[in-house]
């Protein structure tokens, strides 16, 4: 029972709560811009290659770089709209769903320049796990978990509570109508990108501060992050939560009855088969 | 007590002063024309409807006066000053609320948050505001945490209404108010139209059910073809054959 949870659950969790992390963004993005945002995955992994940099230019702590990285995310965030989406907002969004996927390759290759494509670590040594009542769990493992658990707290509080926090919701619901209120869409757009690129590097941190960095760590969570937010139903935050520790918890469970090397197929079939048979998923989100 | 008024807004139109004057408006949302110059005028505290045969423009006026409408040719008049071209925001801050037809509510959202979000301007809104609008709408006040995709048809037109009136504004605009609602529930948003007017706000309103608007109107404007084509008091209108026979249906 104990190698259960220590094995597949604890690390269920911990990867559940990273791709809820970047299920949040994909979900906040679709809901107000109405498209599906391909380069999540490369922006997660710029935010844990600019916590990298950060950590051995200036030799902060990885934990004292996230912010860092976050909010450098997020302002990289509300360029990239600028330059390769904003124009395209009243076109076909088939248009900036493809201008994604080139942001995304574009994204990759600028890590791989700046920082190569060996994978590479933010601290050496090895950290073992400490018991707490028979579970095993690493403190950067606790620090994962609280630290995502935390922002998703923090940023349920903003939608529900503050007025550009509902101006959000609002204009997810009904643009049209947001707009009749008088709610800058424009500056609604911005806060989106700002919170999405945050979530996205603290994603790629967590990612890497648990295995390693490399350059395709993001993309390779992407499918994940995506089937995450489509499980939890589209434009739900809340959602994108559940989704993604669902995901998470049944990847890790996957290698109990299939072999390992099929534990990122998991994600697809359930993708799969919640456009299949719910594609509002859990939370009655939009449907794609 | 009234709150003060927002930044930007003007103190209230001058007495004789007409409140809104549309002036041989042209335009529409493509290259072909909808209006091909309507003109029509609505004084303070007065409900004036728009009434017409399918594709006379009836929306498509109502949206001009909002700028929701490419405007080709013709001035837009809101208590002396031009707002032709304007957009909807601009148009908001100096005292006018838009209903749409439909998708007039955030669905996912509460009551009272529906009417928080047409406050959206004022930055903070006081529990009086909330009061006022439940005043008038007292359905409401039980459901203001319930989901406003959640009331029925009725109730849900309380809510846009009601969000619309959030920041008090000095003239209406309704699309449609009563469509698709029983004659019970019409009755009920006519009610509402009259008593929000007695507060000191001017209505524009366009209805499909003709007969049912004129009566309970104060003045009513006739368009087809986009055009005018008979203004007068709602009896007057009524009373005349010649409308009866093509708009009315005898």
């Amino acid at each position: 029972m104990m190698e259960l949870v220590n094995f597949y659950l604890v690390p269920g969790l911990i990867l559940g709560s990273i791709y809820a992390l970047g299920a949040i963004g994909i979900t906040l993005i679709f809901g107000i811009m109405r498209f599906a945002h391909f380069a999540h995955g490369d922006m997660a992994t710029l935010g844990a290659y600019l916590a990298l940099g950060l950590t051995t230019t200036l030799s902060l702590s990885p934990w004292a770089a996230l912010p860092v990285a976050m909010a450098g995310t997020a302002l990289l965030a509300i360029l990239l709209d600028r330059l390769f989406y904003h124009h395209l907002q009243n076109r076909p969004k088939i248009l900036t769903v493809m201008a994604s996927l080139g942001v995304a390759l574009m994204l990759r290759s600028v890590v791989q320049v700046l920082w190569g494509v060996d994978p590479q670590v933010y601290t050496t040594g090895i950290v073992r796990a400490e018991s707490f009542a028979g579970v095993m769990v690493r403190p950067r493992e606790i620090a994962t978990f609280a630290t995502a658990v935390g922002l998703m707290v923090v940023l349920v509080l903003f939608l529900r509570h503050t007025r550009w926090g509902k101006a959000m919701r609002a204009m997810s619901d009904n643009p049209d109508l947001a707009r009749l209120c008088g709610i800058d869409n424009e500056a609604v757009v911005r806060l989106t990108w700002l919170i999405a690129g945050a979530l996205a590097a603290a994603a790629g941190f967590f990612l890497g501060i648990n295995t390693e960095l490399n350059t395709m760590m993001g993309w390779s969570a992407l499918l994940a992050m995506f089937a995450a937010a489509i499980l939890g139903g589209v434009g739900r935050v809340e959602g994108a939560v559940v989704g993604g520790l669902l995901i998470g918890v049944i990847e890790e469970l996957s290698v109990l009855v299939l072999p390992s090397q099929y534990k990122m197929a998991t994600a697809f079939v359930i993708l799969v088969a919640i456009l299949l048979f719910r594609p509002q998923g859990i939370f009655q989100g939009k449907v794609l | 007590m009234n709150p003060p008024p927002l930044p930007n807004s003007p103190t209230v139109a001058k007495a004789h002063q007409p409140l809104l004057i549309m002036h041989e408006v042209r335009g529409g949302y493509g290259d072909a024309d909808i209006l091909h110059g309507v003109s029509l005028t609505v004084n303070p505290q007065e409900i004036v409807v728009i009434v017409g045969p399918n594709g006379a423009g009836k929306s498509t006026a109502m949206k001009a006066v909002f700028g929701l409408v490419k405007v080709r040719s013709g001035t837009i008049l809101l208590a002396g000053e031009e707002i032709t071209g304007w957009r909807p925001d601009a148009i908001v801050r100096r005292g006018v609320s838009f209903v749409p037809q439909v998708r007039n509510v955030f669905a996912e959202m509460t009551v009272q948050e529906n009417l928080e979000m047409g406050a959206f301007l004022s930055r903070s809104v006081r529990e009086e505001e909330f009061e006022r609008i439940y005043a008038l709408f007292p359905d409401l006040k039980a459901k203001r945490h319930a989901l406003a995709g959640s009331l029925s048809g009725g109730q849900r037109q309380m809510v846009a209404i009601g969000r619309a009136l959030m920041l008090q504004p000095k003239l209406l605009l309704l699309d449609e108010p009563t469509a698709g609602l029983s004659p019970k529930y019409m009755e009920q948003i006519f009610q509402i139209c009259r008593n929000v007017r007695d507060t000191g706000v001017a209505i524009l309103l366009v209805e499909q059910h003709a007969k049912q608007a004129l009566a309970f109107c104060d003045r009513g404007y006739v368009l087809a073809t986009g055009t005018n084509r008979y203004e007068g008091t709602g009896q007057q209108l009524l009373n005349d054959p010649e409308i009866a026979q093509m708009f009315l249906g005898g």
